[in-house]
């Protein structure tokens, strides 16, 4: 582009604001647009900080409390358990995504893996069924809106007052007017860019990877230029002022509001995901197999018996150096561990399928795209929410597993097998409460910056893709427009 | 009467000749087909996934009950499955059952430890909301009433027929009355006409139907009627319909946002960490307490069982269960806040809706489908009396008052799904 | 129908419309007696598209009042209604539909029963080509359009018509054919009232002419006997008045 048709450009983006300026429901649309995205920048903001703090608070009392337990038989704290929070991603405070339909605490204690608890949603009040105030929400679907209301009539107010054929006929060409209305289209995107540009900067200084957040944001650029593309596109194309408004009102309503729907309907309906109940079944089934941790003469552990047997080289279990009740409690939580994380992977392998198949209508439309790409690099995706059950799984076991060490290592085998004689025999079979310093600082990490960005790629290709089309159609119908 | 007839018939095939009003239609059948097709697919599943469940979980207590032969074993051993079926209108509002259990299993230990575990479906997906007719009505279908009533008159006005047309037209009413009339009954049939068929195949009743039918049609009205309002009143179409969709958006989105904001802010409850965290406490706690501080707080609650001594020194499933009791107890006031919290957050969200029709009529028929946020209290509290009900069946048992007989096993109770009562949930209306 | 007014088809009295408090027409008075062809002729802003929407009902006068056969219009508009017919400007029917189409469908809204001879030899009167008669409008070229109006505007059996600048936008040949109609309408005891700023055609058709400004009527010419009005005369007083 020349530096003569560049100085076109800024005229006839200079010309839109000016008409924007002087249009009563332009003007009101954009002030209604800012007010909307500042609020909720920063009530999310508050909402998820405050999260972010009890759940961390709730953290250290849970690991204060079991520390804080007094002597006792190592495998009661096993039953005793711990909890694991989670605690929200930086970028929650722009896309709370999953969070408040996942629950975000789980109860960890041995031989079972439990789901996570207290979803806030099932407090709530379904009043927000239909949009939250998140950041997120608003700018991928009423930021749209918003800009469809201020530049339906970009080009066709032009056609219909007939300025559009003086323009052209005075030499300039009608890609620079629709580049020049884009880039006044782009201000207006910057402008409700500027609450969430300055809340993911406080994301940065929690912690968020600069990288991360760049991707974040420009992703939202980059969905909201496909609108600004799009609603240029229709403007374009058809004659009428009135036509122009209604052809986009549809096309939002599509892609915001009803492909959404149809694409988490038709994941579910078209991948059957069991649940946990149902599964629980077969992990029942597979478990019996195994035997029962508590009952060291289960026949299931005679091999362990052998082995140790032969290991230490004695006779019976009541010569053996180490107490044999905690050895089979290790060896059958580590089986059973086993079977458990098998079902769990697969039931979540179940879950990404599901939302495989909702994230490709991204193909479809553009707010799907945005919707996951946006959850993916916030941390707020189920992927996420995976993680947060494995790393909360590995924490199980380790302190499962140590206390079980701890019984193996601390206690007699004698004084544990005598521990229901009495009530003075029950106090010999306990270990010192310094066993219970072992407790790991459980803090959950987000996955790293870049295992997000790579699995953001397919949905950036999809707004790519986007851009591609609307692109190439303005080209199309620009040439035909005059 | 004939006159009308004719008024309408001629504005009928009028219609049918408008591109852009076909395509409309067309759209709001297909969606709302789709949502009553999903919406059956999922019903269907929910309810095949009961089926299994209750067969599953009848065999797995059967073997559990063969392997072991004392009451307090079994009790610890046995789950028992509870559940609420999706209603014949479920299928139209699929409601909270994403975010709810409806399925659950307990067993004899505290249930405080046990109530909270959820089954739920795929987060993401629920975040996303899924498309049932409720939805469709309640926050499309305005949409589609705006883009098809907004320019009735003034499309006719920028095109410079408006004139011709009044001038011509014997009367108003015949020329904007059987427009209106025509384009409303045929929207008002493409949304309705899935349901119908809905209805049909799952067999809802005829009274819920007609509710529904009233209801969707009151709702609907609404918009139009506001849509040809403003569309009198001004001239221009895309200001109409800014001005319209301003509206929806403040009564889908705004209004019921920040009424959510307020009634959070406003009710507070126990967290629910925090009943978990009593109850276990006071469980764990139990194993180091003198028997006697367990069995005298149970005794207080259960005076039958006062006399109940305790079996000699070491483990007792009397005592056992006793405590698991107690801990229940101890969370009582917390776990009775924490439901109370969201009862009462229900109730103010049901004056909040008074402020936004979209929610309002989704809260007024996910109530006849039962598949609301007081369906899933009612489910808890379902759970809890039978729960309840298995305690009081073990305990003579287990506390030595009955000999017990495996035999005797099969007099257990069994759940029952009450929330599935219709006539309950119509006479509430 | 024994009224005293019943000798003009079309009659205004001191009528004042003020639109958003602006003074549009000013006392105008003028009257259409039945079978004569009475020209409004104005520049742009005069105030002719207003006396017209008056005389549909469409503007409420804010004093005076307007008589259409005999009846004051806004007491009687389904009256009003049924005895004139309005031809728009730019004649704008639907373009989705063909001439037979628009014509059957607003017949059908005026409550009007034609058969299809009566309909095809309307469009043979106003002489709109066959092959057009079942394509959509969107085809049309302007005179088409315009010779459709008209037709409808004939079927409708109206005594009286408002024209809104009927010849705008016509070729020489069509505006000759619609000067024609027009004059044979009159003659066949019709009532014509047209709106113009084209003093070359008024003069052309007219019975008389009136001509308005700023809201006034600021003169009258009669056509004499078997005669046209005389052009020159009215156009140096049309071009004389725009310059004040």
């Amino acid at each position: 582009m020349s530096s003569h048709s560049f100085a076109k450009v800024l005229v006839v983006a200079k010309d839109e604001w000016r008409y924007w300026l002087r249009s009563k429901l332009a003007i009101s649309v954009l002030v209604i647009g800012l007010l909307l995205t500042l609020s909720a920048a920063i009530v999310t903001a508050v909402t998820m900080m405050e999260l972010s703090h009890t759940r961390a608070s709730l953290q250290d009392t849970a690991e204060q409390t079991f520390v804080d337990q007094p002597d006792r038989h190592p495998h009661r704290m096993v039953h005793y358990g711990h909890y694991a929070f989670r605690v929200p991603s930086p970028l929650s405070t722009i896309d709370p995504g999953v969070d408040a339909f996942t629950g975000n605490s789980i109860f960890l204690e041995g031989h079972r893996q439990n789901s996570a608890m207290f979803a806030d949603q099932k407090q709530g009040t379904a009043l927000t069924s239909l949009g939250s105030l998140s950041p997120a929400f608003i700018l991928q679907v009423l930021a749209p809106l918003l800009l469809i209301l201020i530049a339906y009539s970009s080009v066709s107010r032009e056609r219909e007052s007939q300025t559009l054929s003086f323009i052209v006929s005075q030499g300039t060409s009608i890609f620079t007017l629709i580049i020049g209305k884009g880039v006044a289209l782009l201000c207006v995107v910057g402008l409700i860019m500027l609450p969430v540009i300055a809340s993911s900067g406080i994301a940065i200084v929690q912690g968020e990877s600069i990288v991360v957040v760049l991707s974040f944001l420009s992703a939202y650029v980059l969905y909201l230029l496909v609108w600004s593309l799009v609603v240029l596109l229709v403007s374009t194309a058809v004659s009428k002022n009135s036509e122009s408004f209604t052809a986009l009102l549809f096309v939002w309503v599509l892609f915001c509001i009803v492909m959404p729907r149809i694409a988490s309907s038709t994941a579910s309906a078209s991948i059957v995901s069991p649940g946990k109940l149902e599964t629980d079944f077969a992990v029942i089934a597979e478990l019996r197999k195994l035997g029962d941790g508590h009952n060291a003469n289960d026949p299931a552990f005679s091999k362990l018996k052998t082995s140790l047997l032969r290991q230490y080289n004695v006779e019976t279990v009541e010569e053996l150096p180490i107490n044999f009740r905690g050895a089979v409690a290790r060896a059958s939580e580590a089986q059973l561990t086993e079977v458990l994380n098998r079902f769990a992977e697969n039931s979540m392998q179940e879950e990404l399928a599901q939302t495989q198949v909702s994230r490709n209508f991204g193909w479809l439309s553009p707010m799907v795209a945005i919707r996951s790409l946006s959850m993916i690099s916030a941390g707020t995706s189920i992927e996420t929410h995976h993680r947060f059950m494995r790393e909360a799984e590995d924490l199980r076991f380790s302190f499962v597993q140590s206390l079980n060490q701890v019984h193996i290592d601390k206690l007699n085998y004698a004084d544990d097998m005598n521990r229901n004689a009495n009530a003075e025999a029950g106090q010999k079979a306990r270990v010192s409460a310094e066993n219970w310093q072992m407790i790991q600082d459980f803090k959950f990490q987000l996955e790293s910056a870049s295992a997000r960005l790579h699995r953001s790629m397919p949905a950036f290709a999809q707004l790519f893709m986007w851009i591609a089309i609307a692109g190439s159609l303005i080209r199309f119908f620009g040439r035909r427009a005059i | 009467m004939t006159y009308l007839l004719k008024q309408l018939g001629r504005e009928w095939r009028f219609m049918l000749r408008q591109r852009y009003v076909l395509i409309l239609l067309l759209c709001s059948f297909l969606v709302s087909g789709f949502a009553v097709f999903t919406g059956l697919a999922e019903v269907a599943q929910q309810q095949q996934t009961i089926e299994r469940l209750k067969l599953a979980d009848a065999k797995d207590r059967l073997e559990a009950q063969a392997k072991y032969n004392d009451p307090g074993s079994l009790a610890y051993y046995s789950f028992h499955l509870t559940y609420s079926e999706p209603s014949n209108l479920a299928f139209a509002a699929l409601g909270e059952r994403d975010v709810y259990p409806w399925k659950h299993r307990v067993r004899m230990l505290a249930l405080e430890g046990q109530i909270y575990e959820s089954d739920s479906q795929n987060a993401e997906l629920a975040q996303a909301g899924k498309i049932d007719f409720v939805f469709v009505i309640s926050a499309l279908a305005p949409l589609f009433i705006i883009l098809l009533f907004h320019d009735l008159i003034a499309s006719e006005r920028s095109s410079g027929r408006h004139d011709l047309l009044v001038s011509t037209a014997k009367s108003k009413y015949a020329l904007w009355g059987s427009r209106g009339i025509v384009r409303f009954v045929a929207v008002v049939l493409c949304l309705m006409v899935p349901f119908y068929l809905g209805a049909m195949i799952s067999s809802t009743g005829f009274l819920t139907t007609l509710l529904v039918s009233i209801w969707c049609i009151a709702y609907l009205a609404f918009w139009t009627v506001l849509s040809l309002w403003l569309g009198k009143k001004l001239a221009s179409a895309p200001r109409i319909a800014s001005i319209l969709i301003a509206c929806w958006v403040l009564l889908a989105f705004v209004l019921p946002i920040l009424s959510d904001l307020l009634i959070n802010h406003s009710v507070h409850s126990a967290k629910g960490g925090d009943i978990l965290l009593t109850q276990r406490e006071t469980v764990n706690d139990a194993w180091d307490l003198p028997v006697s501080t367990t069995m005298d707080a149970f005794a207080a609650t259960h005076p039958q069982y006062a006399d109940y001594s305790y079996q000699g020194e070491g483990f007792d499933w009397g005592w056992y269960y006793a405590f698991q009791q107690v801990g229940d107890q101890a969370s009582t006031d917390m776990s009775n806040d924490y439901r109370a919290a969201a009862a009462k957050k229900y109730t103010l969200a049901g004056y909040a809706t008074l402020l936004s029709p979209p929610l309002l009529l989704q809260r007024k028929i996910n109530r006849l489908a039962n598949t609301d946020a007081l369906a899933a209290f009612e489910y808890e509290q379902d759970i809890r009396d039978f729960h309840k009900a298995l305690r009081m069946a073990y305990y003579p048992w287990l506390f030595g008052q009955k000999k017990f007989d495996k035999t005797q096993l099969t007099s257990l109770p069994q759940f029952e799904d009450s929330t599935h009562n219709y006539k309950k949930v119509q006479n509430e209306q | 129908m024994n009224n005293k007014k019943t000798q003009f088809a079309i009659e205004a009295n001191s009528l004042h419309v003020d639109i958003k408090n602006a003074p549009i027409l000013r006392n105008l008075s003028f009257q259409v007696a039945e079978g004569e062809i009475y020209a409004l002729l104005g520049g742009n802003g005069a105030g002719k598209s207003t006396t017209l929407k008056t005389l549909l009902g469409f503007n409420q006068p804010s004093s005076g009042k307007v008589f259409i056969a005999g009846q004051e219009v806004y007491s009687a508009l389904d009256f009003i209604r049924r005895k004139t017919a309005y031809l728009p400007e730019s004649a704008t029917l639907y373009p989705h539909l063909s001439a037979y189409e628009n014509v059957q469908y607003f017949l059908s809204l005026a409550d009007i029963k034609k058969s299809e001879d009566e309909l095809n030899q309307a469009f043979q009167r106003v002489s709109l080509q066959e092959s057009a008669w079942h394509r959509q409008l969107q085809t049309y070229s302007k005179g088409m359009r315009q010779k459709t109006a008209i037709a409808l505007a004939l079927l409708r059996e109206a005594p009286i018509f408002l024209l809104d600048e009927p010849t705008s936008g016509l070729d020489p040949v069509a505006i000759d054919e619609f000067n024609q109609l027009v004059r044979e309408l009159a003659s066949s005891g019709a009532s014509i009232l047209m709106v113009t700023h084209d003093v070359y055609g008024a003069c052309q058709v007219a019975d008389r002419i009136g001509l308005l400004r700023n809201g006034e009527l600021v003169g009258e010419y009669d056509a004499p006997e078997n005669g046209r009005i005389d052009t020159e005369q009215v156009h140096a007083a049309f071009a004389q008045r725009k310059a004040l």
